[in-house]
């Protein structure tokens, strides 16, 4: 439990199982407690952290490295499998982060009073994810350096961009997601960072953050712009989530490769997005939460809540895979029946099962209440449900390219060694800037939850007056 | 100079009530500084509506027209490429792009429109220098009331606190 001692307990609701604020508080104590993370001193736990996810960054440049002076025949792919890893982990990536944009952007859109103590996290997430993805097209260019190709500026070559190329489509995406996910981002953090600049003792501290805040007061004017750009920013990113992961489908679904030409790729992309997404999020914000002793504003109902979306886009994955194979089996054409036949019983089959296993049937267990909110089943089940949303996106981008039209031109395909080192290193890389993110600004809303506190109060005052009313003598219907 | 009275109160409903009172006799151009959006505040404050969706809408179409514009101009116009025979202005193919650049486009304008209709960055300002008003972001309520001179200050002094605000403070702008 948190050790903030509250005000008031919750009014006794016998309608609500669990409450999104465990407690009352005064508003300079709910913040406090809230900003305790960042205020105090790391400790051993977050060192040790940092030492781990530092020496997989220094994995990731050693291989960026190797990568850029011996070329991109260090990787594993070759012909016929030209895309392998480097797909893999930008389609995994990125769908990590789309959860985050749906917790904060779609919820708030909805008004879900729940992604109040969520957002901040799922947010930087996001970010982190999208620019981990965002390394792996660059350096699958083979020459980074000149990625300006795909810009449309005025060269004296009048080389353009091919922009019916889903390629072009893809870069002008993934920009324009990490940018609309920092301006989200940061708007939602300004007036946080004016509380933990107001709360800081030290001077350097006070000055960081006043910079970062760029000078917010609280004035009504402000309240009032900032609400309305908030809310118009979660209006764009909503169907932005939806329209990243369309394009990163069409990477596959435009060409004519049996096992990627299908028109369910959009709709089943972006599901196993939200899926992988979801199941991150609980990955980082389970631990968080126990360690920063967040449980007072990240209740049962959080949990409870989560593990329903986990449950319902685990859903929409399983009717992916199903249909998928359906209409590999209801084309009659030879091509597409092997494409899926090679998952279900050829060389890809433990891959597949596996997939199988991780994505739809554990999220089965979520039907569950008492193990929905039970932190450590959540937490297995969320792990589990990383790695097979990693193996599905192998199997996806692998099995279709090493067995297509031609079987004289079949040939499997293995990773090197530094395929393996991108991709433990993006992981050093994610979860570094999670943790600094941990360390330097506030992981939770404070002013979207201390609003959360006042609704709350209002509508139980609301609730004990209609009972009093009630009550008392000749009152009442 | 610019001259303000700072007030805080404890509670947003104090706030309010306040605020209310202060109108009602006469006093304009008031300002709120609260740690979370108090309902209602804008109406009694007057502020006048946003002008942030017609920004958006327009920043958007701008840039869906010039994502349509420059994919129409190099694929089309400058420089034809014929692939397979396959149209050269090919409009569903430059959807995606345009749709991006709509929002990338509108995303942009209403970060930066927040911005200036708060008028922010802003480095420093005279209600920092009030020691107090540190807590306006974490459980104080404020209200400010520009003053012209002396005898203005010590009326909306005494009326502020006579509605019950905690303490109250000067803050001052030297205007070079």
């Amino acid at each position: 439990m948190s050790d903030v001692a509250p005000r008031a307990p919750v009014t006794e609701d016998p309608l609500v199982e669990s409450t999104l604020l465990e407690g009352r508080y005064s508003n300079a104590q709910l913040g406090e407690s809230l900003l305790r993370p960042v205020l105090g001193a790391p400790g051993w736990g977050w060192w040790a952290l940092v030492g781990l996810c530092s020496a997989l960054v220094v994995l990731l440049v050693v291989a960026i490295g190797v990568t850029l002076f011996v070329g991109v025949g260090s990787w594993g792919n070759n012909i016929p499998v030209a895309w392998a890893f480097g797909i893999i982990n930008f389609v995994w990536w990125i769908g990590i982060g789309h959860a985050g944009t749906l917790i904060s952007a779609i919820l708030l859109l909805f008004g879900e009073k729940w992604r109040s103590s969520v957002n901040r996290m799922a947010e930087a997430m996001t970010l982190f994810a999208v620019a981990c993805a965002g390394l792996f097209p660059l350096l699958h260019l083979g020459r980074p350096w000149k990625f300006y190709y795909l810009v449309p500026y005025p060269s004296a070559l009048r080389m353009w961009p091919q922009f019916r190329s889903p390629l072009t489509w893809d870069i002008v995406a993934i920009l324009t997601y990490l940018t609309v996910s920092v301006l989200f981002w940061y708007m939602g953090l300004l007036p946080d960072l004016a509380t933990a600049r107001d709360t800081a003792k030290e001077t350097w501290k006070r000055r960081a953050w006043g910079l970062l805040s760029l000078g917010w007061r609280g004035s009504a004017r402000h309240w009032r712009n900032w609400r309305t750009g908030y809310l118009l920013l979660a209006g764009l990113a909503t169907p932005l989530v939806v329209s990243v992961h369309t394009i990163v489908s069409f990477d596959f679904a435009v060409a004519q490769l049996p096992g990627w030409h299908t028109t369910i790729f959009p709709p089943y992309f972006v599901a196993g997005a939200i899926f992988s997404g979801l199941a991150m999020v609980m990955t980082l914000l389970l631990p968080a939460r126990r360690v920063l002793r967040l449980q007072h504003v990240i209740t049962d109902a959080h949990l409870d809540v989560l593990a329903r979306l986990l449950l319902v886009s685990g859903l929409f994955v399983a009717y992916g895979y199903i249909q998928e194979h359906f209409f590999g089996w209801y084309s009659g054409d030879p091509y597409e029946m092997h494409a899926m036949s090679i998952l279900r019983t050829g060389p890809y089959a433990p891959a597949f099962w596996t997939v199988f296993t991780c994505n739809v049937l554990v999220p089965q267990l979520f039907w569950s209440r008492r193990l929905r909110t039970s932190p450590a089943v959540l937490w297995v089940a969320a792990l589990i449900v990383n790695v097979g949303m990693w193996l599905e996106r192998f199997v996806i981008v692998v099995s279709p390219l090493s067995e297509d039209f031609l079987p004289s031109s079949w040939r499997h395909y293995a990773p090197t060694w530094v395929d393996l080192s991108l991709l433990s290193g993006t992981v050093g890389l994610f979860g570094l800037g999670f943790l600094l993110f941990l360390k330097l600004l506030p992981p939770v809303p404070i002013s979207e939850v201390k609003q959360l506190q006042d609704e709350l109060e209002a509508s139980e005052r609301f609730a004990r007056d209609v009972v009093a009313k009630a009550r008392a003598p000749g009152g009442g219907a | 100079m610019s001259r303000w009275v700072l007030g805080e109160f404890r509670t947003s409903e104090q706030l309010l009530e306040a605020a209310r009172a202060l109108r009602a006799r006469g006093f304009t151009r008031m300002d709120a500084l609260t740690p979370i959006p108090v309902e209602g505040v804008d109406e009694v404050l007057s502020l006048p509506p946003s002008g942030l969706p017609l920004l958006g809408l327009v920043a958007g179409v701008g840039g869906a027209g010039g994502a349509y514009l420059v994919q129409w101009f190099t694929q089309a116009v400058d420089w034809p490429l014929d692939v397979g025979g396959r149209p050269l202005h090919s409009g569903p193919a430059f959807i995606p792009i345009v749709f991006e650049s709509a929002v990338l486009a509108a995303a942009g304008a209403l970060f930066l429109g927040v911005l200036v209709a708060c008028g922010l960055p802003r480095l420093t300002h005279p209600f920092f220098d009030v020691e107090a008003f540190r807590s306006a972001s974490i459980d104080g309520f404020w209200l400010a009331v520009p003053v012209d001179d002396d005898a203005g200050r010590d009326a909306v002094d005494s009326a502020l606190r006579g509605l019950g605000a905690s303490q109250v403070s000067l803050a001052e702008e030297e205007r070079p």
